[in-house]
C-alpha cells in the first residue's frame, strides 16, 4: 500500500471518527514510521552493496591469480610439447583444465555479483528518492496542519467563538455589499451635486439680477437711474409687482 | 532548508501588505495571516517549512453548498485552469471547509511570494463567484 493510501484511508476514517487531529497525528506517526523504515532499509542496502563489492573484489583477485596460472600452465605445456614429453604436457594440461573450469566459475559468479551491485545500487536509489518524497509528504502534512490550526485560531477568535472561518465567500460578499455601497454613495453624491450645481447657478444668476426675483445693487441703482420717481421705488412694494423697468430688464426676465 | 524564517517571512509581508494587515498566530506550528483590506479582508495563512512555503485562504463552508457533487465536479473542472492555486477539502475547527492553496519552493523571493498572495486571494474570489450557484442562498445561511 503507498503512503498516500494509507494517508488517505486515515483522513476518511478519522473525519468521521475522531476529527482532524486524531488525523493528522496518525498520517505524522505512519509517516515516521515509513521514514524510519526507509532509513533502515537504506542501512541495510548499503551494508549488503559494501559485503558483495568486497567479495566481488576477492574473486576478482583469486581470479586475477588463476589467469596467471593459466599463462604458466600454458606455456609449460608449449614446452613440454617442443620437448616432445607428451606425458609431461598431459600432466599439466590436466591441471590447466581444473584451473580453466575455475575461470570459468569464476567468470559465472563475478558476473552474479555484478547483477546484485547493479541490483543493490538501484535499490539504494529508489530508498533514496522514497525517504525524500516521504520527507517532502511529512512537510506538506505539517504545513497543511499549521495553516489549518492558524486559520481554526483566527476563526475562534475573530468569529465570536462560533468557530466559522471567514471564507472567499465571506469577502466576496462584503465586496459586493461595499460595491453596492459604493455605488448608492456615488448616486446620492451625483444627485447632491446635481442639486448643489442649481443652487449654486441660481446664486450667480440671482448675483447677476438675471432671476425675478433678484434685487442687485446694480439693478436697484439702475433702477433709481432710469426711473421717473425714484422715491416710490423705495416703498414696500414688493419689487415682483414691478412692470419691466427698462427694455433690458425685461429682456433678461423673459430670460430668466 | 528555506531561506526563511516565519519572523523574517513577517518582516518581509509587513511591507508588502502593511504592518496592520499582517500577523505571526500562535499556535503550537508557526503560521502567518495576511489580511486584504481590499478584498473584503480574506485572509490568507502562509506556513513555512524546510521544503515548502505554504499559502492557503478557506473558500466556503461545506456546509454552505447545496450541491456537493455539483459543487466538486466543478471544482475539479476548475483546478487545472486556475493559475498557481488548487482547490481542495479540509478540516477547520472540525467544519470540512473548501480551501483554495498553493505551495512555493523555500527559495521563493519576497515578490513571488506577494504575487502567490494576490494571485490567491484572486483565484479564490473568482472561484467562490463561479461557484456561486452550487451554494444555499446567502440570506439561509447568514
Amino acid at each position: 500500500m503507498s503512503i498516500l493510501t494509507k494517508i488517505f484511508t486515515l483522513l476518511r476514517g478519522g473525519a468521521t471518527e475522531a476529527g482532524q487531529a486524531v488525523v493528522d497525528a496518525n498520517a505524522l506517526r505512519i509517516l515516521d514510521q515509513e521514514i524510519r523504515d526507509a532509513g533502515n532499509e537504506l542501512t541495510r542496502s548499503k551494508q549488503e552493496l559494501t559485503k558483495v563489492m568486497a567479495q566481488r573484489q576477492l574473486l576478482a583477485g583469486k581470479s586475477a591469480d588463476r589467469m596467471a596460472k593459466r599463462a604458466e600452465y600454458e606455456g609449460y605445456i608449449a614446452g613440454a610439447l617442443r620437448k616432445g614429453d607428451e606425458a609431461l604436457a598431459r600432466e599439466v594440461a590436466e591441471r590447466l583444465a581444473a584451473v580453466e573450469n575455475d575461470l570459468s566459475t569464476d567468470a559465472q559468479t563475478l558476473a552474479t555479483y555484478d547483477d546484485s551491485i547493479n541490483a543493490l545500487k538501484s535499490a539504494i536509489k529508489q530508498t533514496e528518492h522514497k525517504l525524500t518524497r516521504v520527507k517532502q509528504q511529512i512537510d506538506t502534512v505539517k504545513a497543511t496542519e499549521a495553516v489549518q490550526r492558524a486559520q481554526g485560531a483566527v476563526a475562534s477568535r475573530s468569529a465570536g467563538a462560533n468557530g466559522k472561518v471567514g471564507t472567499a465567500l465571506d469577502s466576496l460578499e462584503r465586496i459586493q455589499a461595499r460595491q453596492a455601497e459604493r455605488g448608492a454613495r456615488m448616486q446620492a453624491a451625483a444627485q447632491l451635486e446635481a442639486e448643489s450645481g442649481d443652487s449654486d447657478l441660481n446664486a450667480r444668476l440671482a448675483n447677476a439680477g438675471l432671476l425675478p426675483q433678484s434685487a442687485s445693487v446694480d439693478n436697484i441703482l439702475e433702477r433709481f437711474r432710469n426711473q421717473d420717481k425714484p422715491v416710490q421705488q423705495l416703498s414696500h412694494e414688493p419689487q415682483r409687482a414691478l412692470p419691466a423697468a427698462t427694455p433690458a430688464d425685461a429682456e433678461r426676465q423673459s430670460r430668466s | 532548508m528555506s531561506r526563511w524564517t516565519t519572523q523574517e517571512l513577517c518582516t518581509s509581508l509587513s511591507a508588502a501588505f502593511g504592518a496592520d494587515n499582517v500577523e505571526e498566530i500562535p499556535t503550537a506550528d508557526e503560521a502567518i495571516q495576511v489580511v486584504l483590506p481590499d478584498l473584503g479582508d480574506l485572509g490568507i495563512t502562509i506556513a513555512v517549512t524546510d521544503r515548502q512555503l505554504f499559502v492557503s485562504t478557506p473558500l466556503v463552508e461545506a456546509a454552505q453548498v447545496r450541491d456537493r457533487a455539483g459543487f466538486n465536479e466543478a471544482c475539479m473542472r476548475l483546478n487545472p485552469i486556475n493559475p498557481l492555486s488548487n482547490l481542495g477539502l479540509t478540516t477547520i475547527n472540525g467544519r470540512d471547509t473548501y480551501i483554495v492553496f498553493g505551495e512555493l519552493s523555500p527559495d521563493a523571493t519576497a515578490d513571488q511570494l506577494e504575487l502567490e498572495i494576490h494571485t490567491l486571494a484572486d483565484n479564490a474570489l473568482d472561484a467562490i463567484e463561479a461557484l456561486k450557484p452550487y451554494l444555499t442562498s446567502s440570506e439561509a445561511t447568514a
